[in-house]
């Protein structure tokens, strides 16, 4: 029963040759892009994403002054300190991406058109981190140079070729691509906008800031691993005493959104759509 | 060609859908009929292996849906609820879709065209009234020119003009050789549509017939006759199987006779030889409405099962 002329409800075709028409992992990503790009909401929030980085940037370059106190700042983190704006629009854009479907019943849609669902996951995360990453690094790498215009003749004036400085532009982008993807991932677990949404400042944002009253140094050290910290190291041009090291922070934070897409791909192939 | 195999399905201590056995073959429009909450949803949701079932399984076009390699072209599917999301135009909707197959453009275009959504091809969903989405979930089935049709309830919410036309590119997608399987708790609707019926109730199956035998085995069927001589007519008649109820007064001439077990060849083959003459003879089909309802109701109790059709219907 492999060839179509098997099948006995097989009536003939004029138009088309459906035997071209085939499920391919390149064709499922094509599809996922086309919804990424079809719906306002993407243009949305990944524009105000772009734009409150840029203001931010700009605010803080236009406003900065030496003896501000804020020498010892980070001049990446400094730049690009609107990063932690931008990356609650992402957020939100990858609950939507999955979630969304959910709340909309399209999943149903398209798990019909591809029933073995995984391709469905892994087409999604891998567009919309693309998408997030190459628009973030693009809107990082502007905002820094807009930035450092007017920081020319201050101490925090720096160049992309400072030691760290490109380094800590694309890890800026790559850390907020991450920690969108476990919102994505948490999207698909929690089938919910509103409640990937809460789980995401619940467990990502006010967590670790719960533990970090814990007065014990095993606590403290373990959440420097903790995604938006991780991410923070990602994001500097020379880490701070205490910090994980840059390797260590990519490993945590790769972990963190494997574990939410991970747990996301299992709950997908169970249960009923 | 769909084919369950003791497909069941629960939740929990509550079974939805039990050991339904049933083939749906092509080249007919099978209705599949329950009242709300019979399990037809549910059913057609593991047809499509949006739901695994409990225990059983099920074939489209000889395998389980999720094995085919471009499953909207073995399966066009709606089902019950919207699946589209609001923001998204009914173009770039149906391009998602078909992407995932490489589906071309035209392709696309020409079943908004065939769905008659042409003119709002561009607009976005969330505008559509209830009818324009289920044409446009009727265009998303067609996208991969489908050997098997699984539509649930599609003349939800659409103007009689609608109806007319899910009901004519029904049949005529049966009779290009498709498989066509579309619920409905409107048993005025199948009979119009479908030429077998598949009749579930509370998860069980209760008839796997054809439109015409299933009247004639769960209705009830007389001949309505009507006669100055009702006594002889009667005493002529009577026999085993056969049962005669005078309905209009004892007395009156002429009386209306309403007799079971026979039909009314016969009835006037007798009264000719006889010399008795008849003033009306009108054979009665019940309704298939009715015959319907008499057997969801008394699902609950009983399990009726006609024989399997032997061969295609003609």
């Amino acid at each position: 029963m492999t060839t179509p002329t098997a099948h006995p409800d097989h009536r003939s075709h004029t138009a088309h040759e459906p035997h071209t028409y085939r499920v391919t992992p390149a064709r499922v990503v094509r599809s996922e892009w086309h919804k990424l790009r079809s719906l306002r909401s993407s243009w949305i929030t990944l524009g105000s994403a772009a734009v409150l980085m840029l203001a931010v940037g700009l605010f803080m370059g236009t406003t900065y002054t030496s003896d501000g106190g804020d020498s010892d700042v980070d001049t990446v983190v400094l730049v690009l300190y609107g990063s932690m704006l931008s990356t609650l629009c992402t957020v939100v854009l990858g609950i939507l991406v999955t979630a969304g479907e959910y709340s909309t019943g399209l999943i149903r849609a398209s798990l019909t058109a591809v029933p073995r669902r995984l391709p469905v996951l892994w087409a999604k995360a891998a567009v919309f981190a693309a998408t997030v990453f190459v628009t973030m690094l693009a809107t990082s790498l502007v905002t820094f140079l807009v930035a450092q215009f007017f920081l020319h003749d201050t101490d925090q004036a720096a160049s992309l070729s400072d030691p760290g400085v490109f380094g800590a532009v694309v890890g800026n982008a790559a850390g907020i691509t991450l920690l969108s993807l476990i919102a994505l991932g948490l999207g698909a677990l929690l089938r919910s906008v509103p409640g990937a949404i809460g789980a995401y400042i619940g467990g990502v944002l006010i967590l670790p800031e719960v533990l970090s009253m814990f007065p014990y140094s095993a606590v403290k050290s373990a959440l420097t691993y903790f995604p938006t910290q991780a991410a923070g190291v990602l994001g500097s041009a020379t880490p701070l005493e205490g910090d994980a090291s840059v390797g260590g922070a990519v490993i945590a934070l790769c972990l963190w959104a494997g574990a939410s897409l991970g747990a996301a791909a299992l709950l997908l192939s169970r249960r009923d759509a | 060609m769909i084919r369950a195999y003791e497909l069941t399905k629960k939740y929990g201590d509550n079974t939805v859908v039990q050991d339904l056995d049933f083939t749906v073959r092509p080249g007919t429009v099978t209705g599949f009929l329950g009242p709300n909450g019979a399990g037809k949803s549910t059913t057609m949701r593991m047809l499509l292996g949006l739901d695994a079932p409990t225990r059983g399984r099920s074939t489209i076009g000889g395998r389980a849906y999720a094995t085919h390699r471009a499953p909207l072209t073995e399966v066009g599917a709606l089902l019950e609820a919207r699946s589209v999301h609001p923001g998204r135009t009914a173009f770039h909707h149906l391009m998602a879709l078909a992407h995932t197959h490489g589906i071309p453009r035209d392709r696309v275009e020409h079943v908004l065209d065939l769905a008659g959504l042409g003119a709002v091809a561009h607009k976005r969903v969330k505008g559509f009234s209830l009818g324009m989405g289920q044409r446009l979930g009727i265009a998303a089935a067609l996208l991969g020119d489908p050997a098997t049709l699984i539509l649930d309830e599609p003349v939800n919410g659409l103007d009689p003009e609608g109806v007319r036309w899910i009901r004519n590119l029904l049949r005529s997608l049966a009779r290009q050789g498709r498989t066509v399987l579309v619920s409905s708790h409107l048993m005025s609707e199948m009979a119009l549509t479908a030429d077998h019926l598949i009749i579930i109730g509370r998860g069980r199956l209760l008839a796997d017939t054809t439109v015409a035998e299933f009247v004639a085995t769960a209705g009830d069927a007389s001949v309505k006759v009507v006669t100055p001589q009702a006594e002889a007519l009667r005493d002529l008649l009577t026999g085993p199987g056969i049962d005669i109820g005078i309905t209009a007064d004892q007395g009156a001439s002429p009386a209306e006779l309403e007799i079971r077990g026979t039909d009314a060849a016969h009835i006037g083959r007798t009264a000719a030889t006889h010399a008795i003459p008849l003033y009306e003879l009108t054979p009665r089909t019940a309704s298939l409405e009715q015959a319907f309802m008499d057997l969801t109701q008394e699902s609950v109790e009983y399990r009726i099962t006609a024989p399997e059709p032997t061969g295609a219907p003609a």
